[in-house]
């Protein structure tokens, strides 16, 4: 019976040592041993079995008969004693020192007042928390190495190759890449209007030695610019300087004639705005007088009779002209034919005859028509140079590029009284800036716009608000 | 009589151009980007010459571009950038809809942006073609670097362009390039030279600006990016013709004070003057050079103008235009601490020779420097030499600002301020006394009247006395007086021989003449007569207008 005891303790023992760490079934086995109830065990069987009446047979001779019949309860509950105190305390309470397990009451120490239960962790928290005192297992196929021969091996050789001084085949690939630029791409995410950005010199690099035809089929290379594109829209220079007159201290004449040409720009604006008001204006004698509004109102129920009389005499004379034209087309007779062609035949050959007659005369006529024909060419040659004239002309002009004209700036004048007498208390005429744009679009560079308007989609509605209506 | 029908409109103008939504369309663009897009490109919209045919019938006035242009446009790597910004709006949008703030960061960091560069490099294949076209950029460099920060466009394009503008200055002041400086009621023009062309900018003044509404600040913001691109490529290019290095080292704050200059070393090879190579050439060609050598000495003369003097800016002149004029030319400049970093020397430095001052009177004044009003330094510089200084005086009232783009020809009315300043170049020394001075003038305007007079009539006149010397000859043959007189030795008057001859000559070539050609060259000294007889009108006015200042002081004096 006893040798039954101590195998099971060995199933356990082993079981045990499989899950825990070999030292701490060591100290087991020996508490075990030590413990004053391990002979107890075999009076609480007999006990059993007496109850049971008859003792039972068993095989003895296999293992699985032992696992069956034997009954470890006892071993069981202690050892779930001791692993409850393992749980709990850390160890075994009898191996404890008597300090940790007592300790001397002098009451509740006071504690300082909590505010709130902020402090207080989270019950969720405090499930999950690890309650036991036993450390975890360590996972021993964490320290095991896969393939550690074969790894080995390998280092080894690599080693020896090292030594020789052969370079693996992936370390001499590395070795070749070409560096990665990383400034390129830095260079690449840079704004346009960055203050700091690099220049270089761009008209001194040479293009790369590529092959051309590689570059083209691959698109890296750019389209040529047709020549054309580089002509200037505007034969006008970039920068106009204003007249001398527009000196912040003017010559008293230069001046004066820019005050001049200033004036006559106005005029001129006034001039077409009278000019449309004119256009605009409703004739006096368009507009209603008392006497045709009182004609107008009686119109249709005075005079009726007269009215229609005189509308329907004409309409017989209609009737009478259409019928008559469809009447008045007779027949000729054979007589009449014959006359009429000998009098075609005959203008027809007067016409021949005199045409022949100018021929020959043409020949007296030689000197006039050369004179005529050089006269033609002076008046070919004279609207040619004319027509290139005003060519030239037209390219210094702006061209009509959109809805709208161009519409030269207002002019940048200081009338006399208004000229300041030294450069501290000058004050600027006009903006650079429009001048500018003005001078873009001038230059066909931009076409005239507008600024967009803005349109409301939906109509605003009004409404009051009842805190509003309430107060008035 | 066989064949298809022609339909009309699918041959000819109608399908050389292509209006602007269908090109936009084509493209797949937005009608700002499509603008940007055309702008940076340099492709401009185009009048057809035949509006009715083009525009299929109609006579409405549209947009159009040539069809070539736009399809030149598809190749452009820039408008995918285009397309892939609008999704990048999109997204962002979104994100932010959705309080997504990472995605909006990631976003943020993955912004599309794109590049000039090749445009640059394919708009302007040369550099001096970039340079041709800098006036532009320049303008709009200075005219947007003035602005003030209110949101009307980037801070960081405002920054750019007053690094750029500075860059150009200093590259100014270190060719020593600027030519002209005009002073207008809009701004204050400047003409340099670099690289042998004439560029010519507009600077506005400062805190001059009410923002116009009816200006389109998107399609401005566009030239000035493409703008500033090419100015600083520019800029590099043109440091490095003078050996400086680019961008220069110095901060802005302190190149912006143009006091300081760029070279470490100032090099004694720049001393020595490039002198015109020489050429064996002969007749006209020899004339042209002997003009060309003369316009280069007074060009190298013109450069050295303030050299060796030192000026002080009072605080109420404008500083930077003042000191970017006088460093031109060679000047020392310096202001109060104040007013800007970068100052080199206190007021009451013993050495300064001229102090630029702007109010009508000053208290403490040092007995060794002119105080002078700052128009002088722009005259200086306009009429090339160094103006007397007492015209410019504290509280004097100034003579007037002339234009030095206005080129007089042979005829036209010349003020008679800047008859003064010719003459002051051509060497003759005024006297010191107001009075004469003004006599001399109207001396000056009558010679130079009689002048032009004495041209016109040069040929008459000669034709006259050689009638007379003629009948003289044959009177002397009829009678027979004879007589033996003891001979005299002939004087004969070397230039006067050749001026009689050329005459002559001249003469000659109008009997010549035929009568077409007569016809016109007798138009051709009409507008000349009627020019002369113009501008001695203006002359004469002016007289007026002066004697009746004159009167006027001369009572206020009483």
């Amino acid at each position: 019976m006893s040798c039954n005891k101590f195998f099971s303790i060995l199933i356990i023992d082993s079981f045990i040592s499989l899950s825990s760490n070999m030292a701490s079934a060591r100290r087991l086995k020996r508490v075990v041993a030590s413990q004053p109830g391990f002979l107890n065990l075999k009076s609480t069987s007999n006990s059993a079995d007496s109850a049971s009446g008859r003792r039972k047979r068993l095989n003895k001779n296999k293992k699985k008969s032992w696992n069956k019949h034997s009954d470890i309860n006892d071993v069981e509950d202690f050892l779930q004693d001791v692993r409850h105190q393992e749980r709990t305390t850390g160890g075994l309470l009898s191996e404890k020192s008597d300090d940790s397990l007592f300790f001397l009451d002098v009451g509740q120490p006071k504690k300082p007042e909590q505010k709130g239960k902020a402090s207080r962790p989270l019950r969720i928290d405090l499930i999950l928390q690890h309650d036991s005192l036993v450390p975890p297992p360590k996972d021993v196929l964490a320290y095991q190495q896969p393939n550690a021969k074969k790894l080995r091996r390998s280092a080894q050789r690599a080693e020896q190759l090292a030594a020789k001084g052969v370079v693996p085949r992936r370390r001499k690939q590395l070795l070749n890449r070409r560096p990665v630029d990383r400034t390129a791409k830095k260079a690449e995410t840079e704004a346009n209007n960055n203050p700091g950005r690099e220049y270089y010199d761009i008209w001194g690099q040479e293009c790369d030695a590529a092959d051309p035809w590689y570059l083209q089929q691959t698109r890296k290379s750019l389209v040529k610019r047709p020549e054309r594109l580089n002509e200037k829209p505007s034969v006008l220079p970039a920068v106009e300087v204003i007249a001398p007159g527009g000196s912040y201290n003017p010559d008293f004449f230069s001046h004066q004639a820019l005050l001049q040409e200033a004036h006559e720009v106005e005029v001129k604006k006034q001039k077409d705005e009278n000019k449309i008001e004119r256009q605009l204006a409703v004739n006096r004698e368009d507009t209603a007088t008392e006497e045709t509004i009182l004609q107008e109102q009686v119109e249709g129920l005075v005079e009726e009779e007269e009215n229609e009389e005189e509308t329907a005499a004409p309409k017989g004379e209609e009737e009478d002209v259409a019928v008559g034209a469809i009447t008045l087309a007779a027949k000729k007779t054979e007589r009449q034919r014959k006359r009429e062609r000998a009098i075609k035949i005959k203008e027809q050959q007067r016409l021949a005859n005199k045409q022949q007659t100018d021929h020959r005369q043409q020949l007296f006529q030689l000197r006039s028509i050369k004179a005529s024909i050089k006269q033609q060419d002076q008046k070919t040659k004279t609207r040619q140079r004319q027509r290139k004239d005003n060519q030239e002309a037209q390219k210094a002009q702006p061209r009509r590029l959109g809805k709208l004209k161009f519409q030269p700036q207002d002019m940048e004048v200081q009338l006399s009284d208004e000229l300041a007498g030294s450069l501290r208390r000058l004050k600027p005429e006009g903006s650079v800036l429009k001048d500018r744009f003005k001078s873009l679009q001038k230059r066909n560079l931009i076409e005239p716009r507008e600024r967009a308007k803005f349109k409301r989609r939906h109509k605003l509605k009004y409404v009051e608000k009842r805190a509003f209506r309430e107060i008035t | 009589m066989g064949g298809l029908q022609k339909k009309k409109y699918e041959r000819g103008s109608a399908t050389n151009y292509i209006t602007r939504n269908k090109a936009r369309k084509k493209l797949s663009l937005s009608l700002p980007d499509f603008r940007r897009l055309c702008i940076l490109k340099g492709i401009y919209p185009h009048e057809p010459k035949h509006k009715k045919k083009v525009n299929k019938g109609s006579t409405a006035a549209r947009t159009f571009y040539l069809l070539k242009d736009i399809r030149f446009l598809l190749h452009e790597p820039i408008v995918g950038k285009f397309r892939a910004y609008k999704i990048f709006v999109r997204k962002l949008k979104r994100a932010y809809g959705k309080t997504e703030w990472s995605a909006v960061e990631r976003l943020k960091e993955n912004k599309p942006t794109y590049k000039l560069d090749h445009i640059i490099k394919e708009r302007y294949p040369s550099f001096i073609d970039a340079l041709r076209d800098i006036d532009d950029a320049l303008c709009m460099s200075f005219l947007f670097s003035t602005f003030a920060r209110t949101g009307k466009c980037h801070v960081q394009t405002i920054q750019l362009c007053r690094r750029l503008t500075v860059e150009w200055m200093n590259f100014v002041i270190a060719s020593r390039g600027l030519r002209k400086v005009f002073i207008s009621i809009k701004g204050i023009y400047y003409q340099a030279e670099a690289m042998g062309q004439l560029i010519t900018w507009l600077v506005p003044y400062q805190f001059s600006h009410d923002h116009p509404t009816d200006v389109d600040y998107r399609v401005m913001a566009t030239f000035t990016e493409m703008y500033t691109t090419l100015l600083g490529f520019v800029n590099f290019r043109l440091y490095h013709s003078l050996n400086l290095l680019y961008p220069p080292k110095e901060r802005l704050v302190k190149l912006s004070a143009l006091s300081a200059s760029l070279a470490r070393v100032v090099s004694s090879a720049e001393e020595e003057e490039a002198e015109l190579d020489q050429f064996p050439t002969e007749g006209e060609d020899m004339e042209k050079m002997e003009t060309m050598e003369k316009e280069q000495k007074l060009i190298e003369a013109q450069k050295k103008l303030f050299q060796g003097l030192k000026f002080f800016l009072n605080r109420e002149v404008p500083r930077e235009s003042l000191a970017f004029v006088i460093r031109c030319f060679g000047g020392e400049v310096s202001w109060d601490k104040s007013v800007c970093i970068g100052s080199m020397y206190e007021a009451t430095d013993e050495t300064i020779t001229h102090q630029i001052v702007d109010r009508p009177s000053i208290d403490k004044q040092y007995i060794n420097r002119y105080y002078i009003q700052p128009q002088w330094v722009y005259d200086c510089v306009n009429a090339k030499i160094l103006l007397p200084v007492e015209d410019y005086f504290l509280g004097v009232t100034l003579p007037p600002h002339l234009s030095p783009f206005v080129e007089e020809k042979e005829g036209d009315y010349v003020p008679p301020e800047k008859l003064k300043i010719m003459a002051l170049q051509r060497g003759e020394k005024p006297d010191e006394d107001e009075d004469d001075e003004e006599e001399e003038e109207e001396e000056e305007e009558e010679d130079d009247d009689n002048d032009n007079e004495e041209e016109e009539d040069e040929e008459e006149e000669a034709e006259e006395k050689n009638l007379k010397k003629m009948e003289k000859q044959k009177s002397q043959g009829k009678s027979l007086q004879v007589k033996v007189t003891p001979g005299k030795m002939k004087v004969e008057d070397k230039t006067r021989l050749d001026q009689e001859e050329k005459a002559e000559e001249k003469r000659l070539a109008i009997m010549m003449m035929k009568k077409k050609e007569k016809y016109l060259y007798d138009k051709i000294m009409f507008g000349k007569k009627r020019k002369v007889r113009e501008a001695n009108k203006l002359a004469a006015k002016r007289k007026a207008h002066d004697d009746a200042e004159k009167s006027k002081k001369k009572k206020t004096r009483k």
